[in-house]
Formats: structure tokens, C-alpha cells, sequence
């Protein structure tokens, strides 16, 4: 087990639990941008080094980046750094990413921080807030600082900041919160009023993040005096009055927000429930002066900070010391705490129990002998069978404990040799699940691979678990990681889309020297990677960055009309979008282009006609256009139809209007007609310019000399029930007033044909009960239709023996046993219809079939008739 | 009995599809808190009744009111209109929201657009000045089942729209609500198309798996074996003859709403008079589901048969008393019955009032002459005569435009007349609407030969009729014509277009066949063509689904035809049917007539 032992060797001891400190990136790089960038000076690796101890300083969480602007108010030595302040971006191995000029005048930098989407925020004293977007440090959403506090507040006298928002302690004692700091428009909100005393001081603050508060919103932790208060939104509270504190000098609350960390002003370091229900254990430090910096390290430590001594204090035991001869920073993580130096950056944690099994001194737990097993098979040993022999029930767990220890492990070949164990343990274990050294192999692919100091994401195994692939891609797209995204993605199953529609936005604002052509090719080489991704987003991007052209290229691409046509509209090519929308078949489509053209063109001169001639083209457009027009745009209806030619049409419309007019009579009464006549005066007009409507230019005619007819006749007759009926109607209303005369003048008028006149009259007649008139009406000559007529309007009037005179007269024998039939004169039918079979009229007998049924139905209906259900 | 069909029955799990909406519905609903009222377009009101009771909205604190053109009275702070995405109704909105601007009322508007929200529509807002104050979304009902067969996409006016319009929106509705069963049942791998619309919609199902495809990795096979589209323009003359089965005969004379009828309670056998009830009609009724596509004079029979073997039953069961306990249960079971048939009987028994008449006879006469195209004269005479008594105007069209298609167009001379005598008999605001018809073909001046008589002989669409109550053909649906549209899905179905293609070019619109589908299903289809009816019924137990889509309508005689054929022996399909509605000639012709006498077409 010689192998083990210089592991653990490394490994402190806090009271039961072994900790250990992993150098993760050393040295730093820590070259300054901007002396590459100016390159005046000699560029010595000294002259850029980022100092701790002269800079505001921030990391991200989950090996985020680091950010830097040099503290003005510390007294510097310029060696050949430039003197203006620059902002500083580094990833956490060193690298530098960005920097860009802190703007001059400026109220002074408070503090600096990231928040969870990796924007960098930056606050002024004087309340106010700057925010970066990453990775190349623009200001957003403008350059000017938001104001976060009242002006009459004094400014800044502490804040805490956490991954969505940040709490001030203003100058004079109160405190504000702001929990969306992210969108472009934060609502500060004042909490209550603390009651600090005149003669009272805050000594220090912590705040209790929103997702472990009940009420969602943050709680803020002040020390006061002798006595800490929390303060949320609806009042104060004092807490833990009974625990007898004293003044508490620097706070911090733990990754869950469940405990508090308290340096007291006597040396003790206590750690107390956040509702200071007890305290559960306290430690008293050497030095009553209170620590720079207290961290969490997991949940099971605290990390207190002088300057060259870093503490690490557990519930039981004796602390363990660190020495650093050089300013360092605590970067809290979940799972243990970073600790980034001038030098180098390290990880503290607590070491992992799978990992204590196989490494620990002297440990013969399973896990240590399947990895000690795989040594001596290595080395050809025996002894790897006797091993195995010994854990052969437990090398499950074994395995199990080799597996979770290499995902713990930063150093490759240790994750090499633990899963090496693994594997070995594995083929005598056949229900061991396969998946999982698969699933670790992956996962240890993707941390060593973002682990590079190139890329400078030092995560850990629990952190990446926590923070999701998914997250983690959207980290690299950010910092132009954009072939590493893409590898994961493909290598984890993830869609690629992302990836590429970020790749594709930045490279448009990148290649600005480009030609769109060059350009275009290079982008649709990785856009075609992706099935289904937007080319109408990338090309509405780059329509943003003012490249119309290349939009108009890609746009090209895009398969989902639904997202074409508006970004074609908005690139004003409106032929293009009309075209695209046709063939879309989406009329819904046509009508938003149709829609756009016609604002467009409806500020310029000239218009409509253009947009006449747009839309003639096009059938489908013309058609929807039409459609709409008729519903509340018929001036520009009759223009269109005027202007195209279609005279029918623009007739018709005018047809319409007269009706219209008919429907809501106006204030005119008795010359209603006039202006109605006149419509359609003109619509035959329009009807007779072409031959192909002469029909209907005649009925026009016809209909205007209809109307004129009808109100001569309502003001002879003094009443008003012609106008708006048919020819047939006023011949009839003429007939049943009686008024003969007027009937036969339209009759003749009208050229209505002999038939249809005995239809209307006998129908008149019999209407009206005129019976003597009717058979007179029948004498007058032979009619041209037959009797029909007269047999019909008999039996619609009820008239029996009416009836029987004109069947008589009746030449078609079918005829006549219908109209037998009708009068319920059974035994008359039945003689006339063998007539009519004998005549050898087979139509009439071929669908009997139907007939005579009903004598049936009757008296079933009246046996069922009773249960009155259906 | 429930107006809401039972579909436990379907070829497809159209349960699913409707539970999706009633989902969807509820959601809108409880989506918006507290006391809301709910206020619903005429249409869709009758379409939700299919889907869902009203009652379980009202569960969730919705008040229901039906849009219309007055204020809206109601004490709700909450105002949810849900409407179809059509411009009249816009203005409705418009006007209920601004008359209670002056009344001080302070409300909350949402706008839910059925099937989804439509720049026409919101321009509309836009211009009345309300499109702010509404919260809109979409409820994305493109099709609901009216039976456990039949489908409807709900588009009134998709014929006219189609045909004389030119407005395809409802084209892209059927696309989108046969793509959107697709991501359900699968990517339905063969397609055959006739006509402007259906080949169009083809096409745009096409696009649309392009553009958002049906992921068919974890879905086995498609479903729906075949897609058949039909324009109803292809086959305007099956419309305008009269529907002579039991289902045909009641939306003749009856008209049938969402699956209902509403008759006097008289009729019904009711006490009080002047009462109207509403009667559920759908395959939930066993009885119904057995006599609905029967000729009416057959269910007569068919009704007396069950009616008088009950009787006899009940006599034995009186006169003797030595039934076992088991015999008596049957008959009672049997006895459950009984309001079935009485419903039926009532209803046969009103409709042969109609039927019965000469007149109705004259008029089968009639249409059986002009689809023979024998006697011009007489045919001709007879609508001259039915123009001149002034029948109702949708009878006379009817009757004209079978004549006009049959024959071609009529010679000018005699078109002119007629038109004249329409217009004098009628009035002459139906200028435009002889316009329309004109333009879309339906009634026009001669200027070529007529086909008819060809495509007839060569799809042996006049048969005679043998043994009108055991029939081997679907003619026995019209009593000796078989309807053009199942003639061309018979042959589609068989052996697809290419057997008659010459036939099809015959008849308006291109024709298209196609293919589709992921490459895993391709090989299987690729057997498919002259060997379909075999390979369907090899499978052992499996029925191909074939999904029949008429755009334009389609009339209840259409319907009972395929079903006559999937119940064929050696048939190994399933018919499903979808329409933009179910029709009848009146129904078909009436918004037209109506449109145009408004002067909105």
C-alpha cells in the first residue's frame, strides 16, 4: 500500500475529517492585457502580475471567471504599468480574456461581483451600478450607471452581493435590496428601517438568500452594537438576545442557509442557526482581532482569514493553519472553497469518504484493496488474486468506491489508476451496472476538458452535477468557447443549435472586414450541421449588425416560412416576401405582407396604384385582397377593380351600395330610389363597356326601369309594398290589389313570357279567392302551358272542387293522378297512374318504391305513441 | 342519449383527439382566475357541444353567452370571447368592448382565436381601437369529431371560399389539421389528391412535414395507410341530387346541426305541441348506427321488423307463464330498446310525410333523368316550370346546376332565358350570385361537348338497381346512380389514379399521387401499387385506415357509401372520413346564395 500512503500524506486532519488542499493552476499567468496590447513596455512576466493586494477583485463561482480593477484608493508602486485604471477579466487559470478602460471620473468602485448569469456587476459608492456583459466587458444595457439608492442616501456603506441580487447598507444606516439586478430596469426596494442609534455603528452584515427564506424574498443580517437584527421587507427583528453574543465583527452564512458563522469581538468564533435558536459550537481564536475575510468551506468548516494565517475551524478538535506569504482571496464554493492567490489557485475540501476508504492510511476497506489488487496485477503480483479473494462479497462497493473516487480527482493519471481499479473489479462482478465507469469516463472527459488551463473552469464533479451540462455549454458559448461547446454538446447528445446560433451571431459582428459572400459560405457550413436551427434568427442578427445583404442571403435558407416572410419584411424585400408567402399557402402569411405594403405605400405618393400592380400579378394576393376589401375597404376595392380593368366587378360593387342603400334608408324619404337608380344606372353603364356582359348589362337596365316602375306604382297606389320586390312579386301584388291593368303594363313591359304570366295570375287569383275571375282567366285561350297552373294554385289554396274542373282539362295523365293524389282522391289517382302506365311511362312507376308506406308507420307510431320517449 | 358521440368504436383513437381539446378548452379556462364570463360565437357554440358539456365550464366559474352584435350583459369583471377567426366577429367584439367604455365599466378582455389568431382579424382590432385593451391567444381547434368515423374541420365556407373567392385559407386549415394527426397517428405514407384544393393541400402537407417534421422514430407504424383528398368541385352533380337514405333524407328535410336534429316534440310523440326537442343522431344509437344509411323505405321495414317481433315477444310472455327466468331477461333486455325504435319510427315516419309526396317523387324523376342526360326538353321544361311557380331559389339551383353540369352548359340562348326568368321570378339583386355560379363553373353557357355521359359509362355510375333491399354496389344510394366522388375513392383505394387517369383529367383539377414517409417505411410502400387489396387483407387481422378528405363538404349519402364498401366482403379498409362540413345541396348552395346577395363574394 507504499502507493497510498503519499496521498493521504497530503491530507490535514480536522478533529475526524481529512482535508486536503489541491493546487489546481500554479503559477498564474497572470500577464495583464494590457501591457500585450500596448506592448510599450518590455512585457516582463513581473510587470503584469495582478496583485491581491492593490485590486477590487471578484470570482465567479463554479470556476467562473475572476475580475480586477486596481483599488485607487491604496497607495500603488507603478512599475511600467500604464497608469490609467484598466478592467480586467481573467479565467481562473490566469488567462487573461478581456480588458477594457475603467471609465475615468467615475464615482469610486465599491465592490465587484458576478452575477448567475455571468454578467459582471460592478457598484459605485455612490450607489449606482455598472454591468458587463462577458466575455468582451460591454457595458449593458448603456454605459451610464443605474442608480440603485435615493439620492439623499449618502451612498454606500456595505453590500452583499449574491447570484441574483445585492443588499446595501447605506451611509446613513438603512438598507436597500435589489433582487432582479439582472434585467435592464431593477426595482430597488428599501427594506425596513433597522433603527441603528445615533451613537450606534453596523459592524458588519450578511444576508440570508432569498431561496432559503420563506417568504422569497432576502433577509439582511446586521450586527448592531451588542446585538444582531434581521431585517426583511415587513420589519426588524432582534435576534438571539438570550445567547449573549456581543458585538459580532464579521458574519457569513453557510452554502444552504441554514447556519451563520460569527467572529465576536472576543475572539470566538461561533456558529449559530440563522434564527439564533442555540449556538452550536464555539470556538475562541488566539487573536480578538477580527479576520479580513470567513468563508464556509462545505458545511462543515469555517474558513477565517488574517493576513499570512488562513484558519480552518471544525466543530471539534483543534483548527488546522495554513501559512500564505501573499494576499489570497476566498472564492466559496458549494462543495468546498477556492483559494486564489497572486500565485496560484487552489481548491480546499473536505476529502471524499470513497476516497478516505481507498487512500487512508492503513485502510483495508474494500475500495483499498480492489485499487491495491490492481496494483500488484500490474505489476504481475499473485497477491492481486488474494486481495480478491479478501473483498470478494463487497466488490460492489468496491468498484462502486473506485468509480465515485476518480470523479473526486483533479490529477489525471490518479482518475487513470482508480478507474483502472475499477475495471479491474468489474469483470468479476457481472451484475455490476455497465453504465456506470461509462457515464464517469464522460463526465471526466468534459471536466478535464474544461479543466485545461486554456479554458480555466476548474470544476468540480459535484459543481458540474450541479450546474448541468446544458449550463455549462452556455458558459463556454460565452467565453467564444465555441468549438469546445460544440464537442460536448455532440459528445453529451446535447443539440447543438445553441452552440452554433451563438457561433454564428458572433462570427457576423466579428468579421465585419468580410465579405457577405465569403462570409455566407463560411456560415452555412455550420449552420447545416444543425437540422432544423433558425436561419431566420442568424439572419435577423445580422440584419442588426447592419448587414441587409447577408440577411437577405440566409434568410434564403430559413425552411419555416412562418419565420421568413416577417424577417423578409422587416429587410424590405417585400417581393420576395409576397412570393415566399404564396408559396406558402399560408394566407395568413400573404395577408401580414399584403398589410405591410399597403402601410408602406400608403405614406407615399401614388400609391395604391403601385400597390394595384403588386398585387394584380399575384392571384392568390389579388383574391385575399379582394376578400378583405369587401368587409371595410370598398373605396380602395372599386379603385383597385377600376384601375385593373375588372369593370364587371366595380359594377357589381356598385350593385352592392344601391342595396345597401335600400337596407338603411336616409333622411330622403320618397326619392329613395334616386340615388339608388343612379348606382345602378352607373353599374350598367360599366356592365355594357365589355361584350361579355351584356347580359348582364341589360338586366341592369332592366332592374333601374324595375324600380321606377315600383315607386310610379306606390305613389298611384298610396302604398308602399313594390318596391325591393321581383318582376313576378309586382305582377302579383298588381293582380291580387286587383289592378289588372297595371299587372298586364308590366307584363308587357317586362316581356314576361306567356307561361310564366298564367303562373303568376292563377296564383294571384286563387290567392286572393277570386274563383269567377280564374275560370274566366282559363277561358280567355288555351294556355301555353297547360291547366297546371290552375290545377296548382287550386290545391295550394285548398280548393277542391276547384281543383277537379282544371285536373279534368289535364292532357298528361300522370300529371292528373299526381293531382289526385295530392287532393287525397286515392281511387282517381289509382285509374289515372294505369293510364300512365299503360302509356308506357316507366319513370313514374321506377321510384313507387317509396310510396306506400304510410298506412305501416301510422300504426306502429300510435303503438309507440304512448311511451313518449325518443 | 348524448349528443356527444361515443368513439370507442373508431379505427382511430379519436378519443384522444377529443380529449386534447376538451384539455386545451379547460385550460384557456382555468388559465384565467375567478368569475369570467365566456362569450362564444353562434358556430362554435354548436361545435363545443360536440366536444364537451357546457356545464364543466361553468364548474370553473365561466358564465357562457353567445356573441352577437348587441352589448354584452353580464356582471363578470372578466370578458373571455372565443370566437373563429372570422371579421364579422371582430366587429362584435369591437362594439361589445367600446359600448362599455361609456358605462364605466372595468373590465378585463382576453380574445381567444379559434383555431389560431389571424392578421386579418387583429387588423380589424387594430382599426376599431381595442386590439390594447385584449389579452389574446389561441385555442387550436382545427377538427372535431362528429362521429366515431366522420371528422369535420368545421369550415362553412370552404367551398365558396375555394371556388369562387379564391381564398385557400381553408386549404392550409385541412393541411395543418391532417399534419397535426400525423404527429398523433404517424406520417401517412401514401397520398392520392383531385382537384385545385386537394392537390394544393397535399402539397402543403409536404411543406410542412418539411418544415416541421413528424419525429417517427418511436412511433411504429403510421396509422393511416392512405390519404385520399377530394375537391367537392370534382363532383359537384352528387350534391344537388336528393339524398334518399334514412341520415340523408333528415339533413334534407331536417337539417342535421352537430349531430342533432331539432323537431317539434309533436313529432316525437310528445303531449304539448308547438315544443321543439332536440334528437341526438350518432352510432351511439345501436339502432341508428344499423338503419342510417339504409334507403328510407328499407328502414321502414327494418323498424316494423323489430317493432312487431317485441310484440310477439311481450304476447308470449302474457299469455304463457312458463318462461325461465333467463328467457324473461332477455326480453326485458330487449324491451330496452324500445325508445330506440319509437325515436326511429317517429322520425321515418315524419320524413316519409315529405317523401311520400308527388312531388318529391317528380323531382328524384327529374334528377335521374338529367344524370341519364336523356330528354333536354323535358328537364329543361320542368325547371322553366319550377323557376315560374317561384320555388324556393335553393330547389331551382339545385335542379340547374346538375342540368348545367351534366349537359356541359346550356345552349346560350336557353341559359340566357333562364337567367332572365330567375331574375324576374327571384329578383334581381341575384345578379351577382348567377355571376358567381358562372365564374365557378356550376352554371354556365355551353361551349364544349359533354363529357358526362363518358366519365358515367366508364365509372358505371347509372346501374340498375336489382334488389333494392340487398344491395351489391353503392348505387343502391341514389336508387341506381353511384356517386362520382366513392367511384373515383373505389378506384383510388384499389388501385390508385394511374388506372384512370385519362377518366381524371376529365374532371376539374390535377391529380397527384404520392409517396412519403420516413425511408424505414419506404420499402413497405413500395409494393403497395396493384397489389394494395391484397396485401391489406394478408395481414391477418389488420385493416388498412384509409382517411377520405373532402374539401368543400360532403353529403351524408357520400358517407353511408363508404361505409357500404368497407363493409364489403374482401375489403380490408376502414374508411375515415374528414369534410370542411357535412352538406346537403340547400346547405352547399344557401351561404353562396346568401354571400352573394350581400355582395360579400
Amino acid at each position: 500500500m507504499s502507493s497510498s500512503v503519499s496521498v493521504a500524506a497530503e491530507w490535514d486532519l480536522l478533529s475526524d475529517r481529512f482535508y486536503r488542499r489541491i493546487t489546481i493552476y500554479s503559477p498564474l499567468p497572470w500577464s495583464s492585457p494590457a501591457t500585450t496590447t500596448a506592448s510599450s513596455s518590455g512585457g516582463g512576466s513581473g510587470a503584469g502580475r495582478l496583485d491581491l493586494s492593490t485590486h477590487i477583485v471578484a470570482a465567479a463561482p463554479f470556476g467562473g471567471p475572476i475580475a480586477a480593477v486596481r483599488d485607487d484608493s491604496k497607495i500603488v508602486q507603478l512599475h511600467s504599468e500604464p497608469s490609467r485604471r484598466r478592467l480586467l477579466l481573467f479565467s481562473s487559470s490566469g488567462h487573461p480574456l478581456a480588458s477594457s478602460p475603467w471609465t475615468p471620473h467615475l464615482p469610486r468602485l465599491h465592490s465587484l461581483a458576478f452575477s448567475s448569469s455571468l454578467n459582471l456587476l460592478a457598484l459605485l459608492s455612490d450607489g449606482s451600478l455598472l454591468r458587463f456583459r462577458l466575455p468582451d466587458l460591454k457595458p449593458i444595457p448603456s454605459s451610464s450607471p443605474v442608480p440603485l439608492l435615493p439620492p439623499t442616501s449618502g451612498g454606500v456603506a456595505d453590500a452583499v452581493f449574491w447570484g441574483g441580487g445585492v443588499a446595501i447598507l447605506t451611509e446613513d444606516n438603512r438598507v436597500v435590496v435589489t433582487a432582479d439586478i439582472e434585467v435592464d430596469d431593477p426595482h430597488p426596494r428599501e427594506l425596513a428601517d433597522p433603527g441603528v442609534g445615533e451613537d450606534e455603528q453596523v459592524l458588519c452584515m450578511a444576508v440570508v438568500e432569498p431561496q432559503f427564506v420563506m417568504s422569497g424574498s432576502p433577509e439582511v443580517l446586521l450586527a448592531v452594537g451588542d446585538r444582531v437584527v434581521a431585517v426583511d421587507e415587513d420589519g426588524v427583528q432582534v435576534l438571539g438576545e438570550a445567547l449573549e453574543i456581543g458585538p459580532v465583527q464579521k458574519m457569513a452564512v453557510s452554502p444552504n442557509g441554514k447556519l451563520l458563522a460569527a467572529f465576536a469581538h472576543d475572539g470566538r468564533l461561533l456558529v449559530i442557526p440563522t434564527d439564533f435558536s442555540r449556538i452550536i459550537f464555539e470556538y475562541e481564536c488566539d487573536s480578538a482581532l477580527p479576520p479580513d475575510q470567513i468563508a464556509w468551506c462545505g458545511l462543515d468548516s469555517v474558513l477565517l482569514y488574517w493576513p499570512e494565517v488562513l484558519l480552518m475551524v471544525g466543530p471539534n478538535g483543534d483548527p488546522v493553519q495554513y501559512n500564505y506569504d501573499e494576499p489570497i482571496m476566498l472564492i466559496p464554493e458549494c462543495d468546498g472553497v477556492r483559494i486564489l492567490s497572486n500565485s496560484s489557485m487552489e481548491f480546499l475540501h473536505r476529502v471524499p469518504d470513497c476516497t478516505t476508504s481507498i487512500f487512508g492510511i492503513g485502510s483495508m476497506s474494500p475500495a483499498a484493496l480492489l485499487y491495491d489488487a490492481r496494483d500488484h496485477y500490474d505489476k504481475q503480483s499473485a497477491k492481486a488474486y488474494d486481495n480478491y479473494q479478501l473483498i470478494s462479497s463487497s466488490l460492489p462497493e468496491a468498484i462502486e468506491a473506485c468509480i465515485d473516487a476518480a470523479g473526486y480527482e483533479f490529477d489525471v493519471s490518479r482518475q487513470h489508476a482508480l478507474l483502472n481499479a475499477a475495471t479491474y473489479g468489474i469483470p468479476f462482478c457481472s451484475q455490476f451496472p455497465q453504465g456506470r465507469i461509462q457515464e464517469m469516463c464522460k463526465m471526466l472527459r468534459v471536466l478535464n476538458a474544461v479543466r485545461d488551463p486554456e479554458i480555466g473552469m476548474p470544476l468540480t464533479i459535484q459543481q458540474y452535477k450541479l450546474l448541468t451540462a446544458t449550463v455549462l455549454v452556455g458558459r463556454l458559448i460565452n467565453a467564444n468557447q465555441h468549438l469546445l461547446a460544440l464537442r460536448i454538446s455532440e459528445y453529451l447528445n446535447l443539440n447543438p443549435e445553441v452552440v452554433i446560433m451563438h457561433w454564428a451571431c458572433e462570427k457576423i459582428a466579428a468579421s465585419t472586414a468580410i465579405p457577405d459572400i465569403v462570409l455566407l459560405e463560411g456560415l452555412l457550413d455550420k449552420l447545416r450541421l444543425c437540422k432544423g436551427i433558425s436561419y431566420a434568427a442568424v439572419a435577423a442578427h445580422a440584419d442588426n449588425s447592419g448587414r441587409r445583404k447577408l440577411a437577405a442571403m440566409l434568410v434564403d435558407h430559413e425552411s419555416q416560412s412562418s419565420k421568413q416572410i416577417p424577417l423578409l419584411l422587416s429587410i424590405d424585400e417585400q417581393d420576395k416576401a409576397l412570393q415566399k408567402s404564396i408559396e406558402s399557402g399560408d394566407t395568413d402569411l400573404v395577408y401580414l405582407v399584403l398589410f405591410h405594403i399597403w402601410q408602406k405605400v400608403a405614406v407615399e405618393k401614388n400609391a395604391p396604384l403601385d400597390f394595384f400592380g403588386i398585387i394584380n400579378a399575384r392571384p392568390l394576393a389579388r383574391d385575399l385582397f379582394m376578400t378583405y376589401a369587401r368587409h371595410s375597404k370598398h373605396e380602395a376595392l372599386k379603385d383597385f377593380f377600376l384601375s385593373t380593368g375588372r369593370l364587371q366587378d366595380a359594377a357589381f360593387l356598385l350593385l352592392k351600395e344601391s342595396r345597401e342603400l335600400e337596407r338603411n334608408p336616409v333622411a330622403s324619404k320618397g326619392s329613395l330610389h334616386v340615388p339608388q337608380v343612379r348606382l345602378i344606372d352607373q353599374a350598367y353603364r360599366l356592365f355594357a363597356e365589355t361584350k361579355e356582359h351584356l347580359f348582364e348589362s341589360k338586366s341592369a337596365e332592366e332592374h333601374a326601369k324595375l324600380l321606377r316602375v315600383q315607386h310610379n306604382l306606390e305613389v298611384s297606389t298610396k302604398q308602399a309594398i313594390f318596391v325591393g320586390s321581383s318582376v313576378s312579386d309586382t305582377i302579383k301584388t298588381c293582380i291580387a290589389m286587383g289592378n289588372e291593368r297595371a299587372a298586364a303594363k308590366v307584363k308587357s313591359e317586362f316581356k314576361v313570357p306567356d307561361k310564366r304570366w298564367y303562373w303568376l295570375k292563377a296564383c294571384a287569383l286563387a290567392t286572393v279567392g277570386n274563383w269567377d275571375a280564374l275560370e274566366a282567366f282559363s277561358k280567355e285561350k288555351r294556355p301555353p302551358g297547360g291547366y297546371k297552373p290552375f290545377v296548382e294554385a287550386c290545391i295550394d289554396a285548398g280548393q277542391k272542387t276547384e281543383a277537379v274542373k282544371y285536373i279534368l282539362k289535364l292532357t298528361n295523365s300522370a300529371e292528373k293522378s299526381e293531382a289526385y293524389e295530392r287532393l287525397g282522391m286515392h281511387e282517381e289517382a289509382k285509374a289515372a297512374a294505369l293510364q300512365a302506365d299503360n302509356n308506357g311511362d316507366e319513370l313514374f312507376s321506377r321510384l313507387k318504391f317509396t310510396l306506400g308506406q304510410n298506412a305501416l308507420i301510422d300504426t306502429l307510431r300510435d303503438r309507440f305513441s304512448s311511451q313518449g320517449t325518443y | 342519449m348524448a349528443q356527444i358521440p361515443n368513439l370507442d368504436n373508431s379505427p382511430l383513437n379519436l378519443t384522444a383527439l377529443r380529449e386534447q381539446s376538451q384539455k386545451d378548452l379547460l385550460n384557456i379556462v382555468k388559465s384565467i382566475r375567478g368569475k369570467k364570463c365566456l362569450v362564444i360565437d353562434p358556430k362554435l357554440a354548436g361545435t363545443l357541444s360536440l366536444i364537451l358539456q357546457t356545464s364543466v365550464l361553468k364548474e370553473y366559474g365561466a358564465e357562457l353567452r353567445i356573441l352577437s352584435a348587441d352589448p354584452l350583459q353580464t356582471e363578470c369583471p372578466k370578458v373571455v370571447y372565443l370566437v373563429r377567426s372570422q371579421p364579422n366577429y371582430m366587429k362584435f367584439v369591437a362594439n361589445q368592448i367600446k359600448s362599455d367604455e361609456p358605462k364605466g365599466l372595468q373590465r378585463e378582455y382576453f380574445l381567444y382565436f379559434v383555431p389560431r389568431r389571424i392578421v386579418a382579424c387583429e387588423k380589424i382590432l387594430e382599426e376599431e381601437k381595442v386590439h390594447q385593451k385584449l389579452t389574446i391567444g389561441e385555442y387550436p381547434l382545427y377538427l372535431v369529431p362528429l362521429d366515431e368515423d366522420v371528422l369535420s374541420f368545421e369550415l362553412d365556407y370552404s367551398l365558396q371560399e375555394c371556388l369562387i373567392e379564391g381564398d385557400t385559407s381553408s386549404v392550409w386549415h385541412v393541411a395543418k389539421a391532417i399534419h397535426k394527426l400525423e404527429f398523433a397517428f404517424g406520417v401517412i405514407p401514401n397520398i392520392r389528391a383531385k382537384g385545385v384544393a386537394s392537390s394544393k393541400a397535399a402539397e402543403l402537407l409536404n411543406n410542412m412535414q418539411l418544415e416541421d417534421p413528424v419525429n417517427m422514430d418511436n412511433m411504429g407504424m403510421p396509422e393511416i395507410d392512405t390519404l385520399i383528398l377530394l375537391d367537392r368541385e370534382v363532383d359537384m352533380v352528387t350534391p344537388m341530387c336528393s339524398q334518399l337514405t334514412y341520415e340523408g333524407l333528415l339533413d334534407e328535410m331536417l337539417e342535421i346541426h352537430n349531430g342533432t336534429v331539432e323537431v317539434d316534440s309533436s313529432i316525437m310523440g310528445a303531449q304539448q305541441d308547438g315544443k321543439k326537442v332536440k334528437v341526438p343522431l350518432n352510432s351511439s344509437d345501436k339502432l341508428y348506427k344499423e338503419i342510417r344509411d339504409l334507403n328510407l323505405h328499407v328502414v321502414v321495414q327494418v323498424v316494423r321488423q323489430k317493432a312487431t317481433s317485441i310484440q310477439q315477444d311481450y304476447a308470449e310472455v302474457k299469455s304463457t307463464n312458463t318462461q325461465s327466468v333467463s328467457e324473461l331477461k332477455d326480453f326485458v333486455k330487449r324491451l330496452h330498446s324500445l325508445p330506440e325504435i319509437a325515436r326511429h319510427v317517429n322520425l321515418a315516419q315524419h320524413l316519409q310525410s315529405f317523401a311520400a309526396k308527388p312531388s318529391f317523387h317528380a323531382r328524384v324523376e327529374i334528377e335521374q333523368i338529367i344524370l341519364e342526360v336523356e330528354n333536354y326538353e323535358m328537364c329543361f321544361e320542368y325547371i322553366e316550370d319550377i323557376i315560374q311557380k317561384q320555388e324556393p331559389i335553393e330547389t331551382v339551383l339545385r335542379l340547374l346546376v346538375l342540368f348545367s353540369l351534366t349537359n356541359a352548359g346550356l345552349p346560350k340562348k336557353n341559359f340566357d332565358y333562364l337567367r332572365r326568368e330567375i331574375l324576374h321570378s327571384y329578383g334581381f339583386e341575384h345578379m351577382s350570385l348567377l355571376y358567381n355560379l358562372e365564374k365557378a363553373g356550376l352554371v354556365k353557357r355551353q361551349e364544349s361537348r359533354s363529357n358526362w355521359v363518358g366519365i358515367s359509362r366508364a365509372l358505371q355510375l347509372i346501374v340498375d338497381i336489382k334488389d333494392p333491399e340487398k344491395p351489391d354496389d353503392i348505387s343502391y344510394i341514389f336508387s341506381g346512380y353511384a356517386p362520382l366522388s366513392i367511384r373515383l375513392v373505389q378506384h383510388a383505394v384499389r388501385s390508385g389514379w394511374r388506372s384512370i387517369e385519362e377518366l381524371l383529367k376529365l374532371l376539374p383539377g390535377p391529380h397527384l399521387d404520392l409517396k412519403r414517409g420516413a425511408s424505414s417505411i419506404s420499402s413497405s410502400s413500395e409494393v403497395l401499387p396493384g397489389s394494395v387489396g391484397q396485401q391489406s387483407t394478408d395481414r391477418v387481422g389488420h385493416r388498412s385506415l384509409v382517411l377520405v378528405v373532402f374539401i368543400g363538404g360532403v353529403t351524408s349519402a357520400e358517407i353511408a357509401a363508404l361505409r357500404f364498401l368497407s363493409a364489403q366482403e374482401g375489403m380490408g379498409y376502414d374508411f375515415l372520413v374528414a369534410t370542411t362540413k357535412v352538406i346537403t345541396g340547400n346547405t352547399l348552395l344557401r351561404p353562396i346564395i346568401a354571400s352573394s346577395k350581400e355582395g360579400m363574394i
